[in-house]
C-alpha cells in the first residue's frame, strides 16, 4: 500500500476548520441530510489525523459518493442547476478530505475549499455573509501556507498571521480590479431557481391583500437622497397602476388595441415623442434619489411620481412608473430623478380616459347611485371629490389590518356597512365612486412613506409600508393623486404604519407588532439600525456597483473610455500595486540600516572619489586620511580631526561591552560633519 | 560527461552567463526563475471560472472572489520570490571518495539578517532532494552526495534550489554553479608486491616493518645507555637494569614508488599505489610517496594519509 | 606600563637589528599570551629573538633543540625510579620553563610534536598519572625551517591552530647587515642583556591587554573577516572560532604595544596576517599571504549596507 500523505498537524487545524466553515451555509440552506454527511465525513477525517481511525477504502469512499448522489437526486430531483451542483460539491469536496493519500490532494482539497466557499455567494450576497466568507478565507490561507512547510514543530498561529498578511496584502488589487475590470455582459443566459416568488406587490390586487402583505417586516428597497430629500408626504412611492375593474379585482390592463411597447419608453435608448413632451413640461420642486431594490422577480420598480431617468434596460411607462426589461433577481440600482408637483397628461390621449372610466355592468347600485347624487349636487368635479373625501373623513370608518370579509358588492357593503378596512378598500370604493361620477380614475400600488435610519441618510421602506392609492384625471390639471385613507387614518401618512395603528386602538397594534415581529427593545432597536446602515451601505457600494457606474468612474479618470485605455489602466494598476508591495517586502529589512557614523564615512569617501583623489575601496579610516592627507596636504588638519572624532565614535566610545550603551552624541554628530565638510573644500 | 545537444549546449552558455560558477551566491532577481506550479495553474483556472460566474450571475460579490484569488496569486508571486531572494549558497568542505564510488560536498545555505526563508529544497540533478528552513542571520549546511566518476577533480552540476514556499501556486528557483569540486581517489585496486624502496626490507610487507620509535623488547644495560631509556620499572621489580629497545627510526624509510610498477597502465599504477597507501597505513606503518614529479617524505597519520591520497588522485589532472 | 613595553621592544631590537615590525609582533603574541612560531631558513636569527624577549621579560628560558630521534619523555620529562626511597620521582623535562624555545620543531616526529603541543594548549603536563601543570606565564616560542626542507616532519593544520603567529624574519636590509657584521656575537648581546620588566609587570602588563577596549564596529568587523574567510571562496577551509578569538586578542595586544587602549581597523589589518596566514591553505593554490591580503581587501572596514 502506498505511504498516506499527512498532512501536517499545524496545518490540518486550519484545513478541517476552514472545510468545516465553508460547508456551513450549504449545510444550513441545503437539504437536512448535507450537514449529516458532511459532519460524519469531518469527525472521520478528525479521527484519522489523531490515528484513532483509517483512511476508507474504495468500496466505502464510493458508497458514500453514491447515496449523496442519490440523496441529491431525491431532494432536487435532478443532479444539474446550481442548488443541487453546490450540494454535491459540498459533499464530494468534504469527502476528498478522506482522499488526501498525497499532497496533492491536499492541494485539491484547499483549492477546492476555495470555490465552495465561493457559491456561498451565489446564494446570499449580504454583508454579513461576506464577512464570513472572508473570515473563512483566512483559515483555508492558513492550511495553504501549512501544507508547505512540512516541518513538524511549527506553531499553527504563526500560520494564521502570516495568512492574514497575505490576504490583507491581496485586498489592494482585489478592490482595484473590481473597480476597474468592466463588467462584460452575461455569456450565456443563467437560470437560477433560488430566485423563487417573493412577497410583494403583484399584478393585481384585491380588497386584504395588501394588508397581508403589511404582516411581513421584510426589506422592499431602499432610498438615498442625493440632495434634498423630498417631505414625508410626498413620498409616494409608486410601482404599479391597476384600471381594470372586475368588481372584486384591481388589475393591470391595457385595451386590446394599444400594445406595450407604445406605452414604454427606453429613455437611455430612444425617446419618444411623448417622453419628450413629458421631459419638456417637467416644472415645480424635484428631487433625485437612488433606490437599491432587494430582488422581486418582477419587473416593475418603485420611485416617486414623474420620474426620468437614463439607465440601460429601465423604461419609463406612460402612467408614469418605472419598469425594468427583465424580472430583478439580484439587488437593483437605480438613479431617479422626480418632478413632484408638476402637472402630467392634461393632454391624455381619449382611449386612456375611456378606459379608467369603465366599471362592470352590473354590482354596487347604491354607490353609483350615491355618486350620481353627490356628482349632481356639486357643481365641479373638485367639489364632488371633497364631498366624497369629507365622507371617509366625517363617517365612522376605521383603519384596521384585519377588516370583515365583504359581501358581493364590495364597494357598497364596505361604504354603508362595515366602514373598516385598509387603504386597498378605501382605494377601490374611492375610484369606483369617481368613475361612476364620469371622472376617470385608476388605482397606484406601491409604499408609502419608509422608516429614516438615525446612522444614515437612507430610508427603509419594508413590506408593511405597502400601500394603494387612486389617481383621477381632471380637464385642467391632468392626473391628480388623491389618497382617501389619509382622510380616515391620517396618521398612516405622517408616522407609518405603526404609529396609524396605535392611534386606532392598541389591540390592533399590539397584534402587529407580533405579527412583524419588531424588537421592543431599544438597545436592539440601535444594533438593528447600525447593522441596516451597513447593509444599505454595502448593497448600495458593492453590490450595486455595475457597469453604468463603472463607466462614469472611468469616464471620470481617463477621460474617454476605450479598450486600450482600460486596459492599460489595469495594466498600470497591477504594476504600481505591485511595486508598492515588492518596495515594502522586499527593500525593506534586506540589511540592517548604518549607523551615522558609517554613513558619514561613506559620505566622506564617495565625495573624495568625486573629487579625483585616489583611494582604495575601503579603506580603514585611519588609512584613508593619511592616503589623502599625503594627496591633498591642504586638508590634513581637517581631516586628522574628522579621524580622531571618527575613531573616537566608532571604536572607543561604542564599546561592545557596554552593553548597547549607544547613545548619539550629537555633538560627535556636528564635528564628524563639519571637519568632512572644511576637509572637502580645502580638497576642491 | 554524456554527448549534449545543440539546445542543451545553448542552454548551458546562457545559464553561465546569467549566473556564472562562484563560490558563494547570493540569489537575487537575475538569479532566481519563478513560473506557476499546476496548482497554481488551478488555483488562476478556478479564478476564472469564478469570474466567468459572475459575470453571468452579475454577481459582484462572486466577481470580487474571483478577484481575490487572483490577486492573491500576484501577492503569492512576491512572497515565493522573497522567500528564495536574499538565501546565500556557499561551497563548504568537501570528503573525498574513491572514484566510481561516492563522495560528498558540503553546502552552506544562509540567510541575510533580518529575513528567514523557509522549506527551501537542495538538489543535485537526478538526486533526491534535501528540504530546509533557515532562520534570519543564520546558516545552514547540508552534505549532498555526488557521484565520482572519473579520478581528479569531479565538479559538481548545477545546484537546483527550489522554494514553493508560501502558498505553492508558484515555484521559485535557481542553478546555482557553486564551482564546487569534489576529489576523487583512484580506484584501489589490490596488488601482491609492494611497489616499495626503503625500509628493512624491499620484499613487501612481508617482514614486519618497525616504526621509528617502536617499542622492541629489553636488553641488559650497558654503560652508556641514555638514562631515558632505561626501564626503571624492571628496576623496582628487582630484575636488574634493563634498558628499552627501540627499532631504529632513523633509516629504512619505506618509499612507494610509482617507477617499480613500469609496464602497467598509468591508471593501474595509481590505483595498485593507492591500495597499498591504505594498507600500509591500516598496519600503521611509516609510507612516503614518490611520483614522477612530485612526492611525499614517509611519516604516518591521517593527514599524512590524505595528503598522499590527494597527491594520487590529482596526478596528471590540470 | 606603556614606558616599560616600548623599552622592551627598543632593548630587544637592539639584539636583533631592523626588525621592529616583528619584534613588536612577538612582544603582542607574548601579552595576548599566545605561543609564536617562526619560520626561517637556518641562521636568520630566531634563537637571538627568543632569547632577548626571555631576558627582556625575565622569564625562565630553556631551548630545545628538536631531532628525529626525540622522544616525548625528552621534552615532558620521565619518572625516575629511586632505589633508596623505592619511589617514582618525577624528572621534569626541559617543557617546565616560562619560555621554552622549541628550535627546529618540524624535525621531531609526528609524536613527539604531538606531545609539545598538547602541553601547549592544556598548559599541563601528565606523566605516569601526574597531572602538573606548567609555570605561569608559559610560552613556546617554536622555530621551523621552511617546510620544503628535506628530512622535516611538517607541522600539521590542525597543530598549527595552536600558536597565535607566525612570524618570519627575513633577511636583514643591506644597511643592517653592516651593522650586523661590524657588531659583536648577536647570542651573546641577548644573554647579557638587562631585563627591562620584572615578572610583576609582565603580568599587569598581560591583564592590561585584556582591558583594551573593541568597539562593536570593531568586531563586527572582524565577524565579517572570518565569516568572508570561510565563505568567500579563497580559502580551503576559514578561520575557525579559535582563529577569532586570538585574532582579536593579538590586535588588542598590538593596540596596546602602540600605546592605545582601544583597537582600530589598522591593528587588525596589521596581526591578521601573522595569525591567520599559517591557519588557512589557500583555495587558488597561491601563497596563503596573497590570499590573506585578497580578504583585507574584499571585506569592507566599515559598514557599507
Amino acid at each position: 500500500m502506498a505511504r498516506v500523505y499527512q498532512v501536517p498537524q499545524h496545518a490540518f487545524i486550519w484545513l478541517i476548520t476552514g472545510s468545516l466553515l465553508a460547508s456551513i451555509p450549504q449545510m444550513m440552506n441545503g437539504p437536512v441530510w448535507i450537514a449529516a454527511v458532511v459532519l460524519f465525513l469531518q469527525c472521520w477525517r478528525v479521527l484519522v489525523q489523531r490515528g484513532r481511525l483509517r483512511m476508507p477504502g474504495r468500496v466505502l469512499r464510493i458508497s458514500v459518493l453514491a447515496t449523496a448522489v442519490g440523496l441529491t437526486l431525491y431532494s432536487y430531483g435532478t443532479l444539474f442547476g446550481p442548488d443541487a451542483g453546490i450540494t454535491l460539491l459540498v459533499c464530494a469536496f468534504n469527502l476528498k478530505l478522506l482522499e488526501m493519500n498525497k499532497m496533492r490532494d491536499a492541494y485539491v482539497v484547499i483549492v477546492l475549499n476555495y470555490f465552495v466557499l465561493a457559491t456561498v455567494l451565489i446564494v446570499r450576497q449580504d454583508f454579513l455573509i461576506s464577512l464570513y466568507v472572508f473570515v473563512v478565507l483566512f483559515f483555508v490561507t492558513a492550511a495553504l501556507i501549512g501544507i508547505n512547510q512540512p516541518e513538524a514543530n511549527i506553531r499553527a498561529r504563526s500560520q494564521l498571521r502570516y495568512a492574514a498578511a497575505l490576504v490583507a496584502q491581496a485586498f489592494p488589487l482585489m478592490i482595484f480590479l473590481f473597480v476597474v475590470v468592466p463588467r462584460v455582459a452575461p455569456l450565456w443566459e443563467m437560470k437560477s431557481d433560488q430566485k423563487k416568488a417573493k412577497t410583494g406587490m403583484s399584478d393585481s390586487m384585491a380588497p386584504g391583500e395588501v394588508a397581508e402583505l403589511s404582516r411581513s417586516a421584510e426589506l422592499a428597497f431602499r432610498v438615498q437622497f442625493i440632495g434634498e430629500a423630498a417631505p414625508k408626504p410626498e413620498r409616494y412611492w409608486r410601482g404599479l397602476t391597476y384600471s381594470w375593474y372586475d368588481g372584486r379585482r384591481w388589475s393591470q390592463a391595457l385595451p386590446q388595441n394599444i400594445s406595450a411597447s407604445d406605452v414604454v419608453a427606453y429613455p437611455s435608448r430612444f425617446k419618444p415623442r411623448w417622453y419628450s413632451d413629458l421631459e419638456r413640461s417637467a416644472a415645480g420642486p424635484q428631487y433625485q434619489y437612488r433606490i437599491i431594490l432587494e430582488p422581486t422577480s418582477r419587473e416593475w420598480l418603485y420611485a416617486m411620481t414623474t420620474p426620468f431617468i437614463e439607465q440601460n434596460n429601465i423604461g419609463v411607462v406612460s402612467d408614469y412608473r418605472l419598469i425594468s426589461a427583465s424580472p430583478v433577481t439580484d439587488s437593483l440600482s437605480y438613479t431617479v430623478k422626480s418632478y413632484t408637483r408638476m402637472p402630467r397628461g392634461i393632454d391624455a390621449p381619449r382611449w386612456e380616459k375611456e378606459f379608467n372610466l369603465r366599471l362592470p355592468a352590473e354590482g354596487n347600485p347604491r354607490s353609483r347611485a350615491q355618486a350620481r347624487e353627490w356628482r349632481a349636487q356639486a357643481g365641479s368635479d373638485d367639489q364632488y371629490i371633497a364631498r366624497v373625501m369629507r365622507m371617509f373623513r366625517q363617517q365612522k370608518f376605521f383603519y384596521t389590518l384585519t377588516p370583515p370579509p365583504l359581501g358581493p358588492d364590495q364597494v357598497d357593503d364596505f361604504l354603508f356597512r362595515t366602514r373598516a378596512g385598509f387603504c386597498e378598500h378605501y382605494a377601490s370604493s374611492f375610484a369606483v365612486m369617481m368613475r361612476a361620477a364620469g371622472i376617470p380614475a385608476r388605482i397606484v400600488a406601491g409604499y408609502q412613506g419608509g422608516e429614516e435610519n438615525p446612522l444614515g441618510t437612507h430610508l427603509l421602506v419594508r413590506q408593511y409600508d405597502a400601500h394603494a392609492w387612486v389617481e383621477v384625471w381632471l380637464p385642467e390639471s391632468g392626473w391628480v393623486e388623491m389618497d382617501p385613507t389619509a382622510m380616515v387614518a391620517p396618521e398612516r401618512i405622517e408616522s407609518g404604519l405603526e404609529q396609524a395603528l396605535q392611534s386606532q386602538g392598541s389591540e390592533f397594534a399590539s397584534a402587529f407588532n407580533e405579527a412583524i415581529g419588531v424588537s421592543r427593545l431599544p438597545i436592539l432597536k440601535q444594533l438593528a439600525s447600525a447593522m441596516d446602515y451597513i447593509e444599505f451601505n454595502w448593497a448600495s457600494i458593492v453590490l450595486g456597483y455595475d457597469g453604468m457606474t463603472q463607466t462614469e468612474l472611468l469616464k471620470k479618470w481617463l477621460g474617454e473610455v476605450s479598450p486600450l485605455r482600460i486596459a492599460l489602466l489595469i495594466a498600470a494598476g497591477i504594476g504600481i500595486i505591485g511595486l508598492f508591495f515588492a518596495v515594502l517586502l522586499l527593500w525593506r529589512g534586506r540589511r540592517p540600516s548604518l549607523e551615522w557614523w558609517q554613513k558619514e564615512y561613506w559620505r566622506l569617501h564617495s565625495a573624495l572619489r568625486k573629487r579625483g583623489v585616489e583611494i582604495p575601496d575601503h579603506p580603514a579610516p585611519g588609512r584613508l586620511v593619511e592616503l589623502v592627507s599625503a594627496q591633498a596636504p591642504a586638508a590634513a588638519e581637517a581631516l586628522k580631526q574628522w579621524r580622531e572624532c571618527y575613531e573616537g565614535v566608532a571604536y572607543r566610545a561604542n564599546s561592545a561591552n557596554l552593553n548597547g550603551m549607544n547613545k548619539t552624541n550629537s555633538f560627535d554628530k556636528q564635528s564628524l560633519k563639519r571637519f568632512r565638510r572644511i576637509a572637502l573644500r580645502n580638497i576642491s | 560527461m554524456p554527448k549534449l545537444s545543440a539546445v542543451q549546449q545553448l542552454y548551458r552558455r546562457w545559464l553561465r552567463r546569467r549566473i556564472p560558477p562562484a563560490t558563494t551566491v547570493t540569489l537575487n532577481q537575475r538569479r532566481i526563475f519563478i513560473l506557476p506550479t499546476g496548482y497554481g495553474m488551478l488555483f488562476l483556472l478556478i479564478a476564472a471560472m469564478l469570474f466567468i460566474g459572475g459575470i453571468n450571475y452579475e454577481n459582484n460579490l462572486l466577481l470580487t472572489f474571483s478577484f481575490f484569488l487572483m490577486s492573491l496569486f500576484n501577492v503569492a508571486i512576491l512572497h515565493t520570490f522573497r522567500n528564495l531572494s536574499g538565501v546565500t549558497l556557499s561551497a563548504g568542505g568537501m570528503r573525498a571518495g574513491f572514484s566510481g564510488r561516492h563522495g560528498a560536498l558540503e553546502v552552506l545555505v544562509s540567510a541575510g539578517p533580518r529575513r528567514s526563508h523557509t522549506s527551501l529544497w537542495l538538489q543535485w540533478p537526478g538526486s533526491p532532494a534535501r528540504e530546509m528552513s533557515v532562520k534570519a542571520g543564520e546558516e545552514q549546511r547540508t552534505w549532498l552526495d555526488i557521484e565520482l566518476i572519473h579520478r581528479g577533480r569531479v565538479f559538481a552540476e548545477r545546484i537546483r534550489i527550489e522554494s514553493r514556499y508560501p502558498l505553492g501556486l508558484l515555484r521559485a528557483w535557481s542553478l546555482v554553479d557553486l564551482d564546487h569540486w569534489c576529489l576523487a581517489w583512484p580506484t584501489p585496486i589490490e596488488s601482491a608486491e609492494c611497489p616499495a624502496s626503503g625500509g628493512d626490507d624491499d620484499e613487501g610487507l612481508h617482514n614486519s616493518l618497525a616504526g621509528n620509535d617502536d617499542f622492541d623488547g629489553l636488553r641488559s644495560y650497558i654503560p652508556g645507555d641514555s638514562l631515558r631509556a632505561i626501564n626503571w620499572k624492571s628496576l623496582a621489580a628487582e630484575r636488574g637494569l634493563q634498558t628499552k629497545v627501540f627499532t631504529d627510526p632513523a633509516e629504512g624509510r619505506r618509499w612507494l614508488e610509482w617507477d617499480r610498477l613500469a609496464g602497467m597502465e598509468p591508471e593501474m599504477r595509481l590505483s595498485s599505489l593507492c591500495w597499498w597507501v591504505l594498507s600500509l597505513d591500516e598496519a600503521n606503518q611509516p609510507y612516503g610517496l614518490r611520483l614522477p614529479d612530485q612526492e611525499v617524505a614517509p611519516a604516518i597519520g591521517l593527514d599524512h594519509k590524505q595528503q598522499t591520497l590527494r597527491l594520487l588522485a590529482l596526478f596528471g589532472v590540470q | 606600563m606603556q614606558d616599560v613595553i616600548r623599552q622592551s621592544i627598543t632593548a630587544v631590537s637592539s639584539v636583533v637589528l631592523g626588525k621592529e615590525e616583528q619584534i613588536r609582533l612577538a612582544v603582542s603574541c607574548l601579552l595576548a599570551r599566545g605561543h609564536l612560531l617562526i619560520e626561517d631558513l637556518p641562521g636568520m636569527g630566531k634563537t637571538t629573538l627568543a632569547h632577548a624577549l626571555a631576558r627582556v621579560f625575565s622569564l625562565d628560558y630553556r631551548r630545545v633543540q628538536f631531532t628525529s630521534d626525540m622522544l616525548p619523555a625528552d621534552i615532558l620529562g620521565v619518572s625516575i625510579f629511586n632505589p633508596q626511597t623505592r619511589e617514582f620521582e618525577p624528572k621534569d623535562g626541559p617543557v617546565f620553563t616560562q619560555l621554552l624555545l622549541a628550535d627546529e620543531i618540524n624535525r621531531a616526529t609526528p609524536k613527539t610534536q604531538g606531545a609539545l603541543l598538547e602541553a601547549m594548549e592544556e598548559r599541563q603536563v601528565t606523566l605516569d598519572g601526574l597531572t602538573r601543570a606548567l609555570p605561569d606565564p608559559f610560552f613556546v616560542v617554536a622555530t621551523q625551517n621552511p617546510v620544503t626542507q628535506s628530512g622535516t616532519f611538517p607541522l600539521p593544520e590542525s597543530q598549527l591552530d595552536r600558536f597565535l603567529m607566525r612570524l618570519s624574519l627575513g633577511y636583514p636590509s643591506a644597511e643592517m647587515e653592516l651593522k650586523l657584521l661590524a657588531g659583536s656575537d648577536r647570542r651573546q648581546l641577548a644573554v647579557n642583556l638587562k631585563p627591562v620588566a620584572s615578572g610583576e609587570q609582565l603580568q599587569h602588563a598581560m591583564a592590561e591587554v585584556r582591558k583594551v577596549r573593541a568597539s562593536r564596529d570593531l568586531i563586527d568587523y572582524i565577524q565579517r573577516l572570518l565569516a568572508y574567510s570561510r565563505n568567500g571562496g579563497l580559502f580551503v577551509a576559514g578561520l575557525s572560532p579559535r582563529a577569532g578569538i586570538g585574532l582579536l586578542n593579538a590586535s588588542r595586544a598590538w593596540a596596546l604595544t602602540g600605546g592605545r587602549d582601544y583597537v582600530i581597523p589598522e591593528d587588525v589589518q596589521v596581526v591578521l596576517g601573522p595569525v591567520a596566514e599559517h591557519r588557512l591553505q589557500s583555495l587558488a593554490g597561491g601563497a596563503a599571504a596573497t590570499a590573506t591580503q585578497k580578504l583585507l581587501e574584499s571585506v569592507p572596514v566599515v559598514r557599507r549596507q
